[in-house]
């Protein structure tokens, strides 16, 4: 296992980060890094511990074990608002959006901008409205009507609206919980795009998925989850994506069930 | 584990092809996003279905029942419609918006009244109180009703159960109360008497804020002692008026800008003239070759105007050609035979028989007949029209067409009904509203024939025909107020009945314009919506999705505090049953007016048009002179209806924007 030298503080260190639960061991061991600009993968299969460490990072659950440093500063979340506030924005799986409303009340819901005096201060919707469609424009997504409710568009806009709102909140870590796993191959192109994207803008991304032909394109760091263990923790010029399979699923595994089926296949 | 280096590449494929792919799809997903005009952009709104329903409702009653459409009518109406239904139906929309039920809002109602009433009386009088000031009362109820929300919403917060067996507990509680209390202090069922104030006043001096607050909460407005005899002038014009910016606001909003010809502005003005000249004429005369020389002088009115309007501003239709379908064809014979059998129908009315009795009784044979009639002219109206839908498919000079040919049907109808009725309302009123329609039938299919419509965005546009619109609704609303708040001494020397509007309607429409606000521009109306769409993604994103709720619990608390004051100062005295019950109708005027049984969708603005539907089947059913049992039969279907009516524009708002 190595790190790469950089000059910068990475964004989001962590080190030898355990859970438990009770005697249940939930997460031990796991050692990686996010930089600023960079997509850092979090491979695993079901059960492999995926879930708890998003939620140690983005403030759910607290980590028992090990070193969890943010911009250099060990800390330890109380809360997903506390996460919120120091930069770590996540987009679960369920997305956090009203289906009925629209793009624009979405995108702002809870820091919606105002303008007039209280007790008359109401919603500067010309401007909530601008800002949405700015910067859904600038993820690369032309939202033609912001008054279009969320429900109304596809899996993978709606990933680009929680997205792209993350980013405007001032996130500098992104954390994307299986953002592909429900969509068709060409909705998860435009995701990944979107991940690229938010990237290149110098966000530190966190990408979680279970298919390594989705994280190998984008990510330029790989940690491998596997029942609570890290089986790794590469930079992208360390490991092939065929490694990274092969690791994903505990490549023994993988290369008997192989052996099994085209025993199945060519038949008796 | 093939071929990695082709894996590999598949895997990276996607993006890449992707960028091309995305980029090129969502601008071509924007050219497939097809122009919604403007009939379409009304019909997802929450509120556009109840709207129809009491236009619609309003038609039925006002043909059934003599007093229905008169001021006095309308000013209970009004009344019931405004307190305690309406300001309760407004606040409960809000809650269910909100995603929450509150069964203990008509409870809450006579609560407050009673609070109220026992705190201004005298500890020393025959009946026991607190002997406050009426200002003091006024906020000790107030926060005693906050608190009553209060405890709603915290409850349902905390327990996370339901807020239907919350509410119910809390139901219970206030109705207990309210007899207990009332039995304990003051030994009867009922509280009052509140005008005793006045008497007191007279005694000791100082009325405790009576006489003003009276005033504020139950003034009047008599309009028998409001003489205007310039009105009708000022009601026939501000209705033309207001008719006629309606008509040219949708038609803005409907075509398509063009160079356009300055000579039709001229055009413009003659129509309007004719109009006017028609209406006038039409108006003044009761004999039947006036009214036909009247209802022509309108029709070419409005032609002439309105094809002028179009010319001055639109584009001309290049598309020509005309095809029509064989399915349109079959609606177009259905169309002509149901109306043709309505027509023999009512031949077989028996005239002698038609004038004792309203024109549709329900009980008598001519009403039954009467009643075939209108179920064979709403069946050809509908199948005409749907032949208009499936002629527009293939061309629309075809549909076109047969818009017209729907126009004279209803122009015939209207003709017909003119010779055939006994009664004086369907000679004159009926006359010229079918009249009025059939003629603008006409009217916009010929300019829609001769002129292109809108195909896209065009926001000066829409703008203006918005504001057309809004002025022209306004000028409407300042129409019928005129009629409705001032007599004539014509109409006073026929010994009208009193007629009275109270201050309450006024509260009614106060609320429920602060309320619409707050819902459609604020924070708290979008922290709403999502707390009741969503919950827990509100909650994820920093919405205060409990304190959220706490608030809606105390603004159905608040909205029963005004409405428990306002019926303090109609009633005087107050039962101790006063509201328990009333919570479902409430809940039902909202649902009415478009709001989700299941949260996140809604109106408040519907929810007050809701309460005008409820409120019509009240004052309507016994003026039609059924008995009023009947009453929930009809609000029992009203509510089918409109709920299955409401998912289906809810199915059309999520799905097709």
């Amino acid at each position: 296992m190595s790190t790469t030298e950089n000059s910068a503080t990475p964004l989001l260190e962590l080190e030898d980060i355990g859970k438990f639960y009770g005697n249940i061991i939930a997460l031990q061991g796991v050692t990686t890094e996010v930089l600023a600009g960079k997509v850092t993968c979090v491979l695993g299969d079901n059960g492999a511990g995926k879930s708890t460490f998003i939620k140690i990072l983005a403030g759910v659950h607290q980590h028992d074990a090990g070193e969890f440093r943010l911009e250099g500063n060990a800390v330890n979340f109380t809360s997903p608002r506390d996460a919120l506030d120091s930069g770590i924005a996540a987009v679960y799986q369920d997305l956090a959006m009203v289906p009925l409303m629209s793009v624009w009340r979405n995108f702002f819901l809870g820091a919606e901008p105002t303008k007039g005096v209280w007790p008359f201060r109401w919603i500067d919707k010309k401007k909530a409205k601008s800002i949405a469609k700015e910067e859904m424009a600038k993820m690369g997504i032309d939202i033609r009507d912001t008054e279009q409710p969320v429900g109304t568009l596809s899996g993978g806009e709606r990933q680009s609206v929680a997205i792209a709102r993350a980013v405007y909140f001032g996130a500098k870590v992104l954390i994307l919980d299986e953002p592909t796993s429900a969509l068709g191959v060409k909705q998860s192109g435009v995701v990944l795009r979107y991940i690229v994207e938010a990237a290149k803008r110098g966000l530190g991304v966190i990408f979680i998925t279970h298919n390594p032909r989705h994280a190998y394109p984008v990510g330029d760091r790989f940690l491998i989850l596997n029942r609570g263990q890290s089986m790794g923790n590469f930079a992208k010029d360390e490991i092939t994506i065929d490694e990274l399979t092969q690791l994903m699923a505990g490549g023994a595994e993988l290369e008997e069930l192989e052996g099994e089926l085209k025993a199945a296949i060519s038949g008796p | 584990m093939s071929s990695p280096t082709t894996e590999q590449g598949d895997s990276i494929e996607p993006i890449a092809a992707g960028d091309d792919r995305v980029s090129g799809g969502v601008a071509a997903g924007d050219e497939r996003l097809a122009y919604r005009g403007v009939f379409q952009r009304l019909l997802v709104q929450p509120e556009i279905g109840a709207f129809i329903a009491a236009i619609a409702i309003w038609v039925f009653f006002w043909s059934v029942s003599v007093p229905f459409g008169k001021a006095s009518g309308a000013s209970s109406i009004l009344d019931v419609a405004a307190s305690p239904l309406g300001i309760m139906a407004v606040a409960v929309a809000m809650l269910m918006i909100g995603g929450e039920f509150d069964l203990s809002s008509g409870a809450a109602t006579g609560a407050l009244g009673i609070v109220l009433v026992l705190l201004v009386r005298d500890v020393t009088g025959e009946l026991a109180g607190a002997g406050f000031n009426l200002y003091v009362a006024l906020f000790l109820s107030l926060l005693a009703a906050l608190a009553i929300g209060w405890f709603n919403g915290a409850m349902v917060n905390r327990t996370s159960l339901p807020s239907f067996i919350v509410t119910l507990g809390t139901f219970f509680i206030l109705r207990g109360a309210k007899l207990g209390f009332s039995k304990l202090i003051v030994e009867q069922i009922q509280v009052g008497k509140l005008d005793d104030l006045e008497i007191f006043a007279e005694e000791n001096g100082g009325d405790r804020g009576y006489g003003f607050l009276s005033k504020v909460f139950a003034g009047e407005w008599n309009r028998n002692t409001h003489i205007w005899e310039g009105r009708d002038n000022v009601y026939i014009i501000a209705a033309i008026v207001g008719f006629a910016l309606l008509v040219l606001g949708i038609y803005e909003l409907n075509h398509r800008r063009g160079k356009g010809n300055p000579i039709g502005y001229g055009l413009f003005l003659g129509g309007i003239g004719l109009l006017i000249f028609g209406v006038l004429t039409l108006h003044n005369t009761d004999d039947i070759s006036g009214n036909r020389l009247g209802a022509l002088l309108m029709f070419a009115g409005m032609l002439v105007g309105l094809v002028g309007w179009s010319l001055a501003r639109f584009d001309r239709n290049e598309s020509t050609g005309f095809a029509l379908p064989a399915n349109a064809l079959q609606m177009l014979v259905a169309g002509v035979v149901s109306l043709g059998l309505a027509v023999f129908w009512a031949l077989r009315l028996d005239p002698d028989n038609s004038e004792n009795i309203s024109w549709l009784a329900l009980v008598t044979e001519q009403g039954a007949r009467a009643i075939l009639f209108m179920v064979f002219v709403c069946a050809g109206a509908i199948f005409l029209l749907m032949a208009v839908n499936r002629a527009r498919h293939s061309s629309d000079t075809g549909g076109s067409l047969l818009l017209a040919l729907t126009g004279a049907a209803t122009v015939a109808m209207a003709f017909f009904i003119r010779s055939e009725s006994g009664t004086h309302k369907f000679r004159t009123g009926a006359f010229s509203a079918l009249l009025i329609i059939g003629g603008l039938i006409i009217v916009w299919s010929v300019t829609s024939m001769l002129f292109a419509k809108r195909n896209q965005v065009v926001p000066g546009a829409d703008r203006f025909g918005l504001t057309m619109i809004v002025a022209g609704l306004l000028s409407l609303i300042a129409s019928i107020g005129a009629r409705l708040l001032w007599v004539t001494q014509a109409e006073l020397d026929a010994e009208i009945p009193r007629t009275i509007f109270s201050v309450r309607i006024l509260w009614f429409i106060a609320f429920t314009a602060v309320i619409t606000w707050v819902l459609r521009r604020t924070k708290f109306g979008s922290w709403t919506f999502a707390v009741g769409g969503n919950k827990e993604a509100s909650r994820q994103v920093g919405v205060p999705a409990g304190r959220t709720k706490i608030q809606l619990f105390m603004l159905v608390s608040f909205a029963a505090w005004l409405v428990g004051i306002l019926l303090a100062f109609r009633l005087n005295t107050i039962q101790a049953s006063t509201g328990d019950g009333e919570e479902f109708e409430y809940i039902i005027a909202a649902v009415v007016g478009g709001t989700a049984l299941t949260g996140g969708y809604g109106s408040t603005f519907g929810a007050a048009i809701g309460a005008f539907i409820m409120a019509m089947a009240v004052q309507g059913i016994p003026s039609a002179r059924w008995n009023s049992d009947w009453r929930f039969l009809f609000v029992g279907t009203i509510l089918l209806l409109a709920v299955i009516a409401n998912n289906y524009i809810r199915a059309k708002a999520e799905a097709s924007r």
